[in-house]
This record gives C-alpha cells, sequence and structure tokens, in this order.
C-alpha cells in the first residue's frame, strides 16, 4: 500500500479525459517509460508529462528512475476514493426509493 | 471534477401520484427526511437527515427546475460537496411509471461538464475492475 500524501485531489486528477487515457495505458502494461507513452497522445512529452505528474501528486501513479529514463506504473487504490461516493450514494437512493415505492403502494389502499 | 450517478427505478404508479411523492414535503419526509421543500424555482431549503458522528445531517438545497409532472432538480450541498440532483419521470403505459435519478458531483463549477457523460460507466467498469487485482 502506498503511504504517501496525496497532494492532489484524486477527483481533480481524473477528471481530465486525457489522464484518464493515461490511467487505461498504464492499468494495461506493467511499467511504462514516458517514452513509451507519448506515441499514444496527440502532444509532445512535455504535455504527457504534465498529467502523468498530476496523477502522481493524486498517487495515481509511481515513478521510478531506471537508467536515463523515469519508468511509471499504476496505483489503483486512491481510486477507492471515487468507488466509495458512487456506492455511498448508490445505496443512499436505493434505500430511499424502497421507502418510496411503499408510500406509493400505501396511497393505493 | 464531475462525476454523475445514474438510476432507474419503476414504481407502479401514476406520473401524477410519482410527482406528488417528490414534490409534496410531508411525503419527502416519509422517503428521504425530513425538509422544508417547496416546489417553487429558488426556494432554498434543508433536508435533515438523521445526525451521526460524522455529519450532522444537513443537505442544502436549492430548487432548480419544476416541470410538472416531469423533472425536478434541486441541488444538493454537503460540506464542499456541491451535487445537483435531477429526478426525471416517465410513463411507462400499463399503470407504471419510470423515475430517473441523476446526481452530478461538481467542485469545479466550470470547465469540466465537457467530462461528465461517460463518467459513470468509467466508474463502474474500469473502477472495479482496477480495484479487483
Amino acid at each position: 500500500m502506498n503511504q504517501a500524501v496525496q497532494k492532489r485531489d484524486v477527483f481533480d486528477a481524473i477528471a481530465d479525459p486525457t489522464r484518464r487515457r493515461l490511467i487505461h495505458l498504464l492499468s494495461d502494461a506493467d511499467e511504462l517509460s514516458l517514452h513509451e507513452i507519448t506515441p499514444h497522445f496527440p502532444m509532445g512529452r512535455t504535455a504527457v508529462s504534465k498529467h502523468l505528474t498530476i496523477l502522481k501528486e493524486a498517487s495515481l501513479v509511481h515513478d521510478r528512475r531506471v537508467g536515463r529514463e523515469t519508468r511509471y506504473t499504476l496505483n489503483a487504490s486512491p481510486l477507492k476514493e471515487v468507488e466509495d461516493w458512487v456506492t455511498f450514494y448508490r445505496k443512499y437512493w436505493s434505500n430511499n426509493m424502497m421507502r418510496l415505492g411503499q408510500l406509493l403502494e400505501e396511497d393505493e389502499e | 471534477m464531475s462525476l454523475s450517478l445514474n438510476m432507474d427505478f419503476q414504481f407502479t404508479t401514476s406520473v401524477e401520484k410519482l410527482w406528488n411523492a417528490l414534490t409534496d414535503s410531508s411525503k419527502l419526509a416519509k422517503w428521504i427526511a425530513d425538509n422544508d421543500f417547496e416546489p417553487v424555482v429558488g426556494h432554498r431549503f434543508q433536508f435533515r437527515h438523521q445526525p451521526n458522528e460524522y455529519w450532522d445531517g444537513i443537505v442544502d438545497s436549492e430548487v432548480l427546475i419544476v416541470d410538472e409532472p416531469n423533472q425536478l432538480s434541486f441541488t444538493w450541498t454537503v460540506g464542499d460537496e456541491r451535487h445537483t440532483v435531477t429526478l426525471t419521470i416517465q410513463d411507462m403505459g400499463d399503470g407504471k411509471a419510470n423515475l430517473h435519478l441523476e446526481q452530478t458531483g461538481i467542485t469545479n463549477e466550470q470547465g469540466l461538464a465537457g467530462a461528465k457523460y461517460g463518467w459513470m460507466a468509467w466508474v463502474d467498469k474500469l473502477v472495479k475492475v482496477l480495484l479487483e487485482q
């Protein structure tokens, strides 16, 4: 588990479509270098690198130096927060709607 | 960010009765929470849930859309989180009505609106897959 302090909100980090694509790409690979990642995007290394930095700040990406290049891996655990948001409200509304269903049935009687 | 939750519920009732259950304060109290709701655009109100140790139970809201008997929309603010809840009724015939619920989460008002659609599928599929690894 990654214990590093998250400098950036995970929702903020994944709000951008390029960064969501980066997550997809990294989820299909063990580890990728900037050199391998860049051709997948219609932008230059610098722009891709900036997006990776934002993902890193949200602890969604880990990086390590290998010789002259930096290699990136995905760390999916911060996405738990996103899942929690959805799960919380899905349960909340399901429970409420069950009560609404009962209320409407009572009205019929 | 802009995250959205979409759910559908079917009820054996008329559109009018369902609309009434969404817009009558005493009925809302029975299925959401105690409130001072009024079906008037711009009306500010609160849902007061049972408080717990993490949350005082208060949701601050403002009515955005009252389109009788089709659509009701209001803001949903808890702390820093400002969401919008939109309830849309559709007559399914045969004495059935569908209620579509959309809750969008907005912490950054502008700019990210375009990212809204496709969010749910992304969250549902990818996030689940990634976390199961």
